[in-house]
């Protein structure tokens, strides 16, 4: 993709391993910000700023929804995650090969009906600037966010 | 960072602290607690959040099915000190003003 840097992290594909793939998330948005890792001694999330909180917000779900759905839980499958690095952009590519699925098929949630599920893909589309998902095998999840230093709002209202 | 929540009662109040981490892999724990909250009929439960850090659309489902289990037999549910990501989950999904945060 023509990035300044890539970090690439490949990970079996279940819940026990998803605090790992959203904290490294996490850091990689500090590094687009221009800012160091977060004290190696903090336990929790430091999610203040807007773009943090965006990016991870959206790949949680998407994290949620691969191993829920595309895996169906089962162990012994993995994800390969790259997240390409610009200026002041963030890519996160995603590999599954588990089922595919037609994101144009998943209707928007009724908010107004106080939903318990199915907000997920809502969330991400609503955090990010752009999500593509392309069928595989594998399958491919893009999720790209730019980082604008004043704007402090997501898309969605 | 893991889940950490407690229950403190003041009168026809409850107030659940919910800190670290509400998400699919964490909101189960919270299961037990808003049974038994909801069968205890509270008439009002505070949720305060001033300590989470994040939340995902499981940590939310969990809230909301306390707020809809709660209303059935008249009790408030209502968030307080919700900040950062969570709070953007909360205006996003518009919870902010059914929880009145």
């Amino acid at each position: 993709m023509g990035s300044a840097s890539v970090i690439r992290l490949t990970s079996p594909c279940t819940l026990r391993h998803r605090a790992l793939a959203v904290r490294l998330v996490a850091e990689t948005c500090r590094l687009v910000r221009g800012e160091g890792t977060a004290d190696e001694q903090s336990m929790g999330y430091d999610l203040r700023d807007p773009f943090d909180a965006e990016i991870v917000s959206a790949f949680a779900e998407i994290y949620n929804n691969i191993v829920l759905h595309a895996y169906g839980r089962r162990e012994g499958e993995t994800i390969d995650i790259a997240f390409h690095i610009g200026a002041g952009m963030l890519t996160i590519e995603i590999r599954d090969t588990g089922v595919t699925f037609d994101p144009t098929l998943v209707p928007e949630p009724d908010l107004d009906a106080l939903p318990e599920g199915g907000m997920g893909l809502h969330i991400a589309r609503s955090m990010l600037d752009e999500v593509v998902y392309e069928p595989g095998p594998p399958n491919l999840w893009r999720l790209t966010k730019r980082h604008r230093p004043a704007a402090t709002s997501t898309k969605a209202s | 960072m893991p889940i950490d929540f407690s229950r403190s009662d003041q009168g026809d109040v409850s107030t659940l602290r919910i800190a670290g981490t509400l998400d699919v892999n964490t909101a189960p724990e919270l299961g037990p607690m808003i049974d038994k909250l909801v069968e205890e009929r509270r008439v009002r439960v505070v949720v305060d959040l001033s300590g989470l850090d994040l939340i995902d659309s499981s940590g939310v489902a969990a809230l909301v099915a306390l707020y809809k289990r709660s209303r059935v037999h008249g009790g408030q549910v209502s968030v307080q000190g919700a900040r950062d990501q969570p709070l953007a989950i909360f205006k996003l999904l518009r919870m902010d003003k059914v929880f009145t945060i």
